[in-house]
């Protein structure tokens, strides 16, 4: 066949009828010296990758590193989403939790591997390819049904036609031909352009009509879309629920429930437990038991007032050292509790004369105990160790409450180190305060005095009047 | 379909013969295995307890039983699946799957043990056990309903006639066919192989629960006979790889089994080291996730002491390790190497069935470290003596009949099978 016009020229093809004459070609191609080339046979024909002499496909490599990607990311994500970025403790594994990761690592492992797979194989194969030159011959439309085809590419380093012609002719074929470059046009039709830019078009709509709404008043009521998820039928705090037969809504700690981190028995209790153990074992016992267990704590609660009798109180041995880490972290947390809680009482100062004590003193309640104040020897760590304080804070004294129900152990830990500081603060000299802030207490301080001091004066004042007043008008009733 | 169809030789060409020098280990194996057998239990049962004894006997009971019920599987797979490529090493799971006649036998003492000396090996059997583990009595009442010695020998005698009815029929149907080579053959085995996996299936999963599962009587898992299931299935294509090869080597089969073939078979090991992975990871994470009490016992005794160790050296040796050396495809077109790992699963085959059960004779004994050493002595002894002991019984079994299914219609075609 010779060439009549100037496409360029793609290759040579064979045709067979045989599957064994293709492979008899192929191996002797293969001898010949040719890689750049090609079988064509309607079906599956086993070991033709050796008689061609086709290497071994690089595909798997493709998929073990994808699959490794794949178990990498997944355990990554997992690392990073449930451990570091949002951690959040699920049905009370640790954030890091291994074996709850391994579905998800599993599940990437294939899906990475599989679209290495896939794709690797198209990259391969130099796919998406809409056509091959060698459709142009029509004769090749017989390689899906009964004929077989040997093709050798015009860039293998070896081709020389008259020479590649003369082999394959050697090889029995009774058809060899010359396959030219497809010159069928290779734009894609102007239609395709046309209808994908009608499709994006349309595609804005939605999105163009969520941006109006976003910047328009509507008097219309709110479309839904997840109704349920607009209004959740979860309960707020203090409502009812029929779910369950006392139809409280906030459910109580499951008893023996301990927070996270503190299942510390000295550190729930203040007490020394070990101490406690070698001079008082059936207490420290009952206190094992009350942690663990709703019945033994009413128990040991009702014990209590027997046991906790002065001596009693003399003898615990009380850890002296507070449990928690003094930073300023805690004292500020511990301030902070201590305004809530105890300043109501005791004062933000300490000195006992909250607004309930003064409220108490002006009505004369009959039955009230003035809060002792906390700047007295009887209660400095010396005689009233940190253990001591957590107890008394926890289960309360004289009228006292306990508030062990309100404040966590945590906090109340943080209460303890901040009274510590506060009674420091009462007795502390200049000395102690650095040289730079000195000047600014004094001048407040001086500042204070003297408010203080015209606020007395006032208060005199007042008195003096009001007892003048008085006396006039006791003066003129009479 | 492609070049040079190979040619299936006559039927009683020697190729299809078992050779001589394997023929003459029957009598040394048989007396070999049985006396290391019985010394395997021995060791256990004198320099440890009798609860190791049995334990270390059961260990190889069911390391033997995994085979030849995993090669009754194959055999039925096969049919079940008119799998072509697999007919050259057919007839040998075909002879393995005939153990479960001698296994039947070899149950007895397990069966003895629980009527004659109560709680010995399986502890639900000693009458104390509710009592001295303060067990709630509706728990036990349940439990023992199906955990009592008579109903639990009934269904040892189903498991057991189930088994041997379906491995004589599969076994009488291909050697009949080696005289005759009638096609109908093939689609009568075909046609029953469907209703005959069911049938396996139930057996094999209620027998793990019977027999390996109770050894830990109020634990459960319902994944429990897949588990034992997969590495059953895992080592039976283990040992059919080596077992062509030793038979090649002696001279069988050699035109017959083929590279293709022990890729195939290395693609199923390597199939199946994943999936026992897979099963035992999902045991183990629902367990896990669940964290409830008598759930988790079972595995809280395997992360005790050297027990931990173990169960982390099973994640690894059992499948990784064989896992990462049989992923190349280079590797499993090597017959040596294949061969060299199907040898090596096996023993870990071994290694997890120790894991499974040795434990729990170790929990109840409360054994020290030195008697828990005997223990793995008397296991390796048992498993290896009551192998030897059926690979003689194969092996006399295979010099009465061929080693391959000679006139199967479907020969050829296995021969001629390539994967690339």
């Amino acid at each position: 066949m010779s060439e009549t016009n100037d496409k360029k020229v793609h290759g040579i093809a064979a045709e067979y009828t045989s599957v064994d004459t293709l492979m008899d070609a192929c191996r002797r191609v293969r001898d010949a010296g040719y890689t750049k080339t090609d079988a064509f046979a309607p079906f599956a024909v086993h070991g033709i990758d050796k008689a061609l002499g086709i290497k071994p496909t690089k595909l798997p490599w493709i998929v073990l590193v994808c699959g490794l990607t794949g178990t990498a990311t997944g355990l990554l994500m997992q690392i990073w989403m449930n451990g570091i970025d949002y951690p959040y403790i699920i049905s009370g594994k640790p954030f890091i939790s291994l074996p709850a990761f391994i579905p998800v690592a599993f599940e990437l492992t294939i899906l990475f591997a599989s679209f290495g797979a896939f794709f690797g194989m198209w990259a391969l194969n130099g796919l998406p390819k809409f056509s091959n030159p060698v459709f142009t011959d029509p004769r090749f439309d017989r390689v899906t049904d009964d004929r077989f085809v040997l093709f050798i590419d015009s860039t293998d380093s070896r081709y020389d036609r008259a020479g590649v012609e003369k082999l394959l002719g050697d090889t029995g074929s009774e058809y060899i031909t010359t396959v030219l470059e497809d010159d069928s046009p290779s734009k894609v039709p102007k239609f395709i352009f046309t209808t994908w830019i009608v499709v994006m078009a349309l595609s804005i709509i939605p999105l163009l009509v969520v941006l109006k709404m976003r910047v328009t008043n509507s008097p219309l009521p709110r479309f839904h879309v997840f109704y349920d998820m607009d209004f959740s039928p979860s309960k707020d705090a203090q409502q009812s629920t029929t779910l369950f037969g006392d139809a409280r809504a906030m459910r109580p700690d499951v008893p023996g429930t301990v927070a996270r981190g503190q299942m510390d028995l000295n550190y729930q209790t203040g007490i020394d437990v070990e101490a406690l153990a070698k001079i008082d074992s059936p207490r420290a016992a009952m206190l094992v038991r009350a942690l663990d267990d709703a019945e033994a704590k009413e128990e040991a609660e009702a014990a209590a007032p027997a046991a906790a009798t002065a001596s009693v109180m003399e003898t615990t041995p009380w850890l002296t050292d507070n449990p928690r880490e003094i930073s300023m972290e805690t004292l500020q947390k511990g301030q902070e509790q201590f305004g809530i809680y105890c300043s109501v009482c005791h004062g933000m100062n300490g000195a006992g004369n909250g607004l309930v004590n003064r409220r108490a003193q002006k009505i004369l309640a009959a039955t009230w105990v003035p809060p002792s104040s906390l700047h007295q020897d009887s209660l400095y760590a010396d005689k009233y160790p940190d253990g001591k304080l957590f107890n008394t804070i926890s289960n309360g004294i004289r009228k006292m409450p306990g508030y062990a129900g309100q404040i966590t152990t945590e906090n109340r830990w943080a209460i303890v180190a901040y009274v510590r500081a506060l009674q420091k603060s009462q007795n502390a000299s200049i000395d102690l305060v650095p040289v730079a802030k000195r000047a600014a207490i004094e001048k407040r301080k001086a500042a204070v005095d003297k408010k203080l001091a015209e606020q007395a004066a006032a208060e005199k004042k007042a008195a003096e009047e009001s007892a003048a007043k008085a006396a006039a008008e006791k003066k003129s009733s009479t | 379909m492609s070049h040079a169809r190979p040619v299936v030789k006559p039927a009683d060409d020697p190729a299809f013969k078992l050779p001589a020098s394997l023929s003459a280990l029957t009598l040394p194996m048989l007396g070999g295995g049985l006396l290391l057998l019985v010394a395997g239990w021995a060791v256990g049962n004198f320099m440890g307890n009798p609860r190791v004894g049995m334990s270390a006997y059961l260990t190889g009971f069911v390391y033997c039983l995994t085979l030849a019920t995993g090669s009754l599987f194959f055999v039925l797979i096969q049919h079940l699946v008119r799998a072509g490529w697999s007919t050259v090493v057919r007839r040998i799971a075909e002879l393995v799957m005939m153990m479960v006649i001698p296994l039947a036998i070899l149950f007895l003492p397990i069966l003895l043990t629980l009527f004659f000396s109560e709680g010995m090996l399986y502890r639900w059997d000693d009458p104390q056990f509710a009592t001295d583990n303060h067990l709630p009595a509706l728990a036990w009442a349940e439990k023992s309903r199906w955990l009592s010695q008579g109903w639990f020998a009934v269904r040892a005698i189903i498991y057991f006639a189930v088994w041997i009815v379906l491995a004589l029929y599969f076994f009488r149907g291909s050697t009949q066919q080696d005289e005759t080579g009638e096609r109908a053959v093939t689609d009568r085995l075909q046609y029953w192989s469907g209703p005959a996996t069911m049938a396996f299936c139930g057996v094999t999963s209620f027998a793990a629960f019977d027999w390996v599962m109770s050894l830990a009587p109020m634990w459960f898992s319902t994944m429990f006979g897949v588990y034992l299931f997969a590495g059953s299935v895992l080592a039976t294509h283990c040992m059919l790889a080596v077992a062509a090869f030793v038979l090649q080597k002696k001279g069988a089969m050699r035109d017959e089994v083929t590279v293709e073939h022990y890729h195939d078979l290395a693609k199923l090991i390597f199939g199946f080291l994943l999936f026992w992975m897979y099963i035992a990871f999902s045991q183990y994470m629902l367990i896990w996730y669940g964290n409830i009490p008598e759930e988790t016992e079972w595995i809280y005794h395997r992360q005790l002491g050297g027990w931990g160790t173990m169960t982390v050296a099973l994640i690894f040796l059992h499948w990784m390790l064989p896992f990462l050396g049989l992923m190349s495809m280079y590797v499993r077109r090597r017959p040596g190497i294949v061969v060299f790992w199907a040898a090596y699963v096996l023993v870990m085959h071994f290694f997890d069935l120790f894991w499974i059960i040795m434990p729990e004779a170790a929990v109840a004994s409360e054994l020290p470290y030195s008697v828990q050493f005997v223990g793995v002595a008397s296991a390796v002894m048992c498993a290896l003596g009551m192998s030897a002991l059926l690979t003689g019984l194969v092996l006399k079994v295979a010099s009465g009949t061929k080693v391959v299914a000679v006139r199967d219609p479907r020969l050829a075609e296995s021969m001629a099978f390539e994967n690339v």
